[in-house]
């Protein structure tokens, strides 16, 4: 008798654990399709940050800031009469 | 009631077997199909099904960036797509090549027979190096052409550094300059994952890691973008004015031997390589070799100083203005008479450079050019950089003695001449020259280096090259304001078979500031110049001054020479 209790609980264990592995693959599978998501986020930034990072040296070339400085907003190095030390 | 239901039974008992024999025999049916697919065809079901579902991916990789000490790219790796495709798989959709042929600008007909010609391929390339939109837009949804991941090099600062950071080739390989020295350093490897995709080609579940992907590391060099552009503009400029060939610079921290600007001209874009000629891709600073000529003066004195035949106040005749050595005669361009070692640099004297050369036996001046850094590499790791040319004593004849006083009968490159003023800026102390940022704990381990040279005999060389770049020197435009400076200038006869071109000329200035506490070192060779002067004093001296000046104001080192800057206070009254 107790043979086919113990029958029994197993049966309900083995059914048991058959619907986790379906439940659990269900989930890591969109937990994946997740992870995929958010790499693909990743590769996007990493695309546009160096991207950004290029227009930046670009832009704040040496060349092109000195320009800018000098022409548009006629800055000039100061005169040493101008330089006053501080103790 | 019961009887109806009992004859019922009765009569629907044959109908019963039947049902139940087709049963069995579907049971039996599905058995031995299930038997079929699972056991007989099993093999070749699970491959078609790994066909159709698995596939190995690349997972990306970068190469690592070449920065600048203060972290501004000077060679970026971006992402690009390489579309490509399987000959014998696109072949048979023809239509869908014509469609991404004209999306890719490309001939269709003989990208048709091209890939015909490969057909036993299974990887061609159809066009490389897109952006990721473009390649997107090109090869989503259709199959048989496929998209990998591949990394385009970029050069913001283009032709300023180009010499020094190289470039690579179209495989990400490092080709020329530091791209090449750390190619191992910088390289990625790209790796590869086992996946399953669903029916629509997205990948739903992964497998396993075939191999990591690992990224480049980046590499922090030495060089202060800052002072690269200005030291870079200064050249050009110079080189413009005066008409000359090329030209080079190299300015240091004497204090642990980084190089913060190493400049060339003439130059090349990194970016556009296509009209790049050999002349242009040298790094001359590294490469190039020249006789120095008066430049090495103060190595001369400071050997004989260092071993006691002459101090501050010896004496030098250099009467007549001339000599004769084995038959050729050492030349001053008049009669100094009696001069002191300060004056022997200012006036640069050949006669008196030359007889304190012959006061040393050759072994002894050999040993101490050699330990300045003299025909020994300069230290940096850069392809076909040159070590100079300095015969070994043994093999000098009476003149090459002689000469190597005032600096004829060896050769240098920039940066070995920079190195070598290094040693004196930094009292006497070796140093190690790096073209990478160094880490803060080497300032300490300099304070322990070798002294190649007295530091009581550095100061005073020091003392005699501020002489030179005062007022009544040969350098006099080399002087910064506000700072003492100290330096040596040099106008050589380019060397030809058989002798030398007496109308070629490379100046020379090297120097150091500020003369009290050195802290930089620079110099500057400029080669054949053409119009407005060719003596050091008046070609190289100004870049120096332009430099010097922007990098002591930029570096925040305080002026060590008020007297100059009160001079210049004191007419508009000390309100300020």
């Amino acid at each position: 008798m107790t043979q086919k209790y113990w029958f029994a609980l197993l049966l309900a264990f083995v059914l048991g654990s058959a619907l986790t592995v379906i439940y659990v693959k269900h989930e890591s599978r969109v937990l994946f399709s997740e992870l995929r998501t958010v790499q693909k986020q990743q590769d996007q930034a990493v695309i546009q940050w160096s991207r950004l990072q290029l227009q930046n040296s670009t832009l704040a070339t040496h060349s092109n800031v000195e320009a800018q400085a000098r022409k548009t907003l006629k800055m000039r190095l100061p005169e040493t009469v101008q330089l006053v030390e501080l103790p | 009631m019961n009887k109806p239901v009992d004859n019922q039974a009765v009569f629907f008992t044959g109908r019963h077997y039947l049902v139940l024999s087709m049963l069995l025999c579907f049971l039996v049916g599905l058995i031995g199909r299930a038997f079929y697919l699972q056991i007989v065809e099993n093999e070749f079901l699970v491959d078609q099904g790994v066909q159709r579902q698995i596939r190995t991916i690349q997972t990306p990789a970068y190469r690592g960036a070449i920065l600048d000490r203060f972290g501004s790219p000077l060679a970026i790796s971006t992402p690009v797509d390489s579309v490509w495709v399987n000959p014998s798989e696109i072949l048979q959709n023809l239509g869908a090549l014509k469609t991404v042929t004209k999306k890719l600008g490309l001939n269709y007909s003989r990208t048709v027979s091209n890939l015909k010609e490969k057909a036993n391929k299974e990887f061609v390339y159809l066009k490389r190096q897109l952006k990721p939109e473009v390649a997107e837009s090109v090869a989503s949804g259709v199959e048989g052409v496929y998209l990998q991941r591949e990394y385009n090099r970029y050069y913001p600062a283009g032709e300023v550094v180009s010499h020094l950071v190289g470039f690579t080739d179209i495989d990400d390989q490092g080709q020329e300059g530091l791209e090449l020295v750390y190619q191992s350093w910088l390289e990625a490897q790209p790796g590869s994952r086992r996946v399953i995709r669903n029916r629509k080609g997205a990948v739903i579940e992964e497998l396993a890691q075939v191999k990591r992907s690992h990224s480049g590391k980046d590499i922090y060099t030495s060089i202060d973008m800052r002072l690269q552009y200005i030291a870079y503009r200064s050249l050009a400029r110079a080189i413009q004015y005066h008409g000359a060939k090329s030209g080079s610079a190299v300015l240091l921290d004497s204090r642990n031997g980084e190089v913060l600007a190493m400049v060339n001209l003439p130059s090349y874009n990194s970016n556009q390589r296509k009209k790049m000629t050999a002349s242009q891709q040298r790094n001359r600073a590294l490469t190039d070799v020249f006789e120095p000529g008066s430049a090495m003066k103060p190595f001369t004195l400071a050997a004989a100083i260092d071993r006691g035949k002459y101090n501050q106040k010896s004496l030098v005749d250099t009467s007549p203005g001339w000599f004769m050595v084995s038959g050729h005669p050492v030349k001053d361009i008049r009669n100094y008479g009696k001069l002191d070692l300060a004056s022997i640099l200012r006036k640069s004297s050949n006669v008196g450079a030359s007889r304190i050369a012959l006061s040393m036996k050759p072994e002894e001046l050999w040993q101490s050019l050699t330990d300045y850094g003299f025909g020994e590499p300069s230290g940096v790791s850069f392809p076909a950089e040159s070590s100079g040319y300095f015969r070994h004593h043994s093999q000098w004849q009476p003149l090459d003695h002689a000469s190597m006083g005032f600096g004829y009968g060896l050769s240098v490159t920039i940066t070995q001449l920079a190195k070598a003023y290094a040693v004196i800026a930094n009292q006497g102390r070796e140093l190690e020259i790096s073209l990478l940022k160094k880490q803060v704990d080497d300032s300490q381990k300099n304070q322990i280096a070798r002294h190649v040279m007295k530091s009581s005999t550095a100061k005073m060389i020091i003392e005699m090259m501020e002489e030179v770049v005062g007022p009544k020197g040969t350098a006099a435009q080399a002087a910064v304001t506000g700072y003492r400076v100290a330096g040596k200038t040099g106008t050589a006869k380019k060397s030809i078979a058989g002798g030398y071109d007496e109308d070629d000329y490379i100046s020379v200035f090297a120097g150091l500031a500020p003369a009290s506490d050195p802290r930089l070192v620079m110099a500057v060779m400029i080669d054949e110049p053409s119009q407005n002067g060719y003596y050091g004093g008046t070609v190289a001296a100004p870049v120096f001054r332009e430099v010097m000046s922007n990098a002591l104001r930029i570096l925040d080192i305080a002026p060590d020479d008020l007297s100059t800057l009160q001079a210049r206070l004191s007419p508009k009254g000390k309100g300020a």
